[in-house]
């Protein structure tokens, strides 16, 4: 599925998409796009970036953005700010704090509450996210059952990273984590607002890790993937 | 008017480190460097429910003065027409600017910085604006480039242009003048006006291809 993504061009905000390939007139449009609701079948940007298409009929432009906006389903790490009755406020890098309730761990009832305490980092799914209300997280799936969900142990370190790097690591494709993992043993989460959690057993490994990421934002996937290749 | 005669223009964008969008531009002698955040926390009182509020802050190099909240103002109009601010709904977009040079078209080298750290972010945009000011001399010249001696300036125009419309979104104009003269001055900086939208997409594109 991967191959069959396209670069189209670099677009600008305000300018149209006129020549959209998408079959049957049904598209699927991601981030820095609008509808034109004038004219049918003709797309507006909005952020500045390069234009993707995946067939047969999804458009989304990618940039170099830092902000999250908060998206329903996404894998986020936050850090909890503010704690008040079965409420946790939780900060994810968008503009408003998320909640947390307490009932949304594992195995927590209105007496078993979960052990969290201001400033631990947790590992959530975002439950929904209208841009007219605060975003919800959940540490539970459908199955209320943790998974990979929770509260984060507190001998990791947490570090910032774009949005763009986020999706090149979150990627199964990309060499540079399997590379890293040759060189010594670690634990990472990566969060899709771009706070990246890691654990390692010495401070000279996380750092190596932080130098690497902060390397790449700014250098090119190829770039990096070539590299990569090299150190095998 | 040749386009040679315009001042040069040269940027640097993601310039700072903590903001969301940066970009340091030089119009002539004219130096702006400007920051864009958001969409960011909204305090209360400046809380809207149905849009994002755009917030603008202006500094100068010397005191503080009445210009600069004029300054804002025009700024604060012109991002909250450019800027989507319905999808980001009980939030704020904060523009810093910070004067670097003033070389005599200071407001638009504010706007065109404005414009291009908003870029940067990535923030949702309708379209893109760019601003070019015009100066008429005593001798009824037009020129963008401000004369040496500041006297001999008879009106300025700055005037702020949509990229998808060509429409002005914004104008102001300093001294006096014919509407004949203010005609032909919009009609210079209107045709002036599509070399800068070119100056910025050249801009973003290289400092995407610089990354590569």
């Amino acid at each position: 599925m991967t191959n069959s993504i396209t670069v189209v061009d670099y677009f600008l905000p305000g300018e149209e998409i006129t020549d959209i390939k998408s079959k049957e007139r049904q598209t699927i449009i991601g981030p820095g796009l609008q509808r034109d609701k004038n004219k049918p079948n003709s797309l507006v940007v909005t952020q500045a970036g390069r234009l993707h298409f995946r067939a047969p009929n999804t458009y989304w432009i990618e940039n170099r953005k830092t902000r999250y906006v908060p998206k329903r389903g996404d894998l986020v790490v936050g850090i909890i700010t503010k704690k008040s009755g079965d409420v946790l406020k939780v900060d994810i890098g968008s503009a408003e704090l998320a909640n947390l309730s307490t009932l949304a761990f594992e195995g927590a009832t209105k007496k078993m509450k979960p052990e969290v305490e201001i400033g631990d980092i947790v590992y959530a799914k975002l439950l929904n996210a209208y841009k007219d209300m605060e975003p919800e997280l959940v540490c539970v799936d459908q199955y209320y059952k943790a998974g990979p969900l929770g509260v984060l142990t507190n001998d990791g370190f947490l570090i910032n990273v774009n949005l763009k790097l986020v999706y090149f690591l979150l990627n199964v494709s990309n060499p540079l984590l399997g590379t890293l993992t040759k060189k010594f043993p670690y634990e990472i989460v990566i969060g899709l607002n771009g706070k990246v959690w890691m654990k390692a057993n010495k401070a000279k490994d996380i750092l190596t890790m932080c130098r690497v990421f902060e390397a790449s934002e700014n250098h090119s996937e190829k770039s990096i993937s070539d590299t990569c290749r090299g150190q095998k | 008017m040749a386009s040679s005669e315009f001042p040069q223009l040269k940027c640097e964008l993601g310039v700072l480190s903590k903001s969301d969008g940066s970009a340091a531009l030089a119009e002539g002698e004219s130096v702006m460097l400007a920051s864009v955040c958001g969409p960011i926390e909204v305090k209360l009182q400046k809380l809207l429910t149905d849009k994002t509020s755009v917030e603008c802050c202006y500094r100068s190099k010397a005191a503080e003065g009445i210009q600069d909240r004029f300054r804002e103002t025009i700024l604060k109009n012109i991002c909250e027409t450019a800027l989507m601010a319905s999808l980001h709904p009980r939030s704020s977009i904060l523009v810093n600017l910070q004067e670097m040079q003033n070389g005599g078209q200071l407001l638009s080298c504010a706007v065109n910085a404005a414009c291009l750290a908003c870029l940067n972010a990535g923030v949702d945009m309708k379209f893109t604006f760019a601003a070019v000011s015009c100066f008429l001399n005593k001798f009824e010249e037009f020129s963008f480039v401000p004369p040496i001696n500041e006297n001999e300036v008879k009106a300025l125009f700055v005037l702020v242009f949509n990229s998808t419309t060509g429409s002005i979104i914004a104008s102001h104009t300093e001294g006096s003048f014919t509407t004949e003269q203010f005609q032909h001055g919009l009609k210079l900086c209107r045709e002036q006006s599509q070399f800068v939208f070119k100056f910025f997409k050249e801009s973003v594109i290289n400092f995407d291809k610089d990354i590569e």
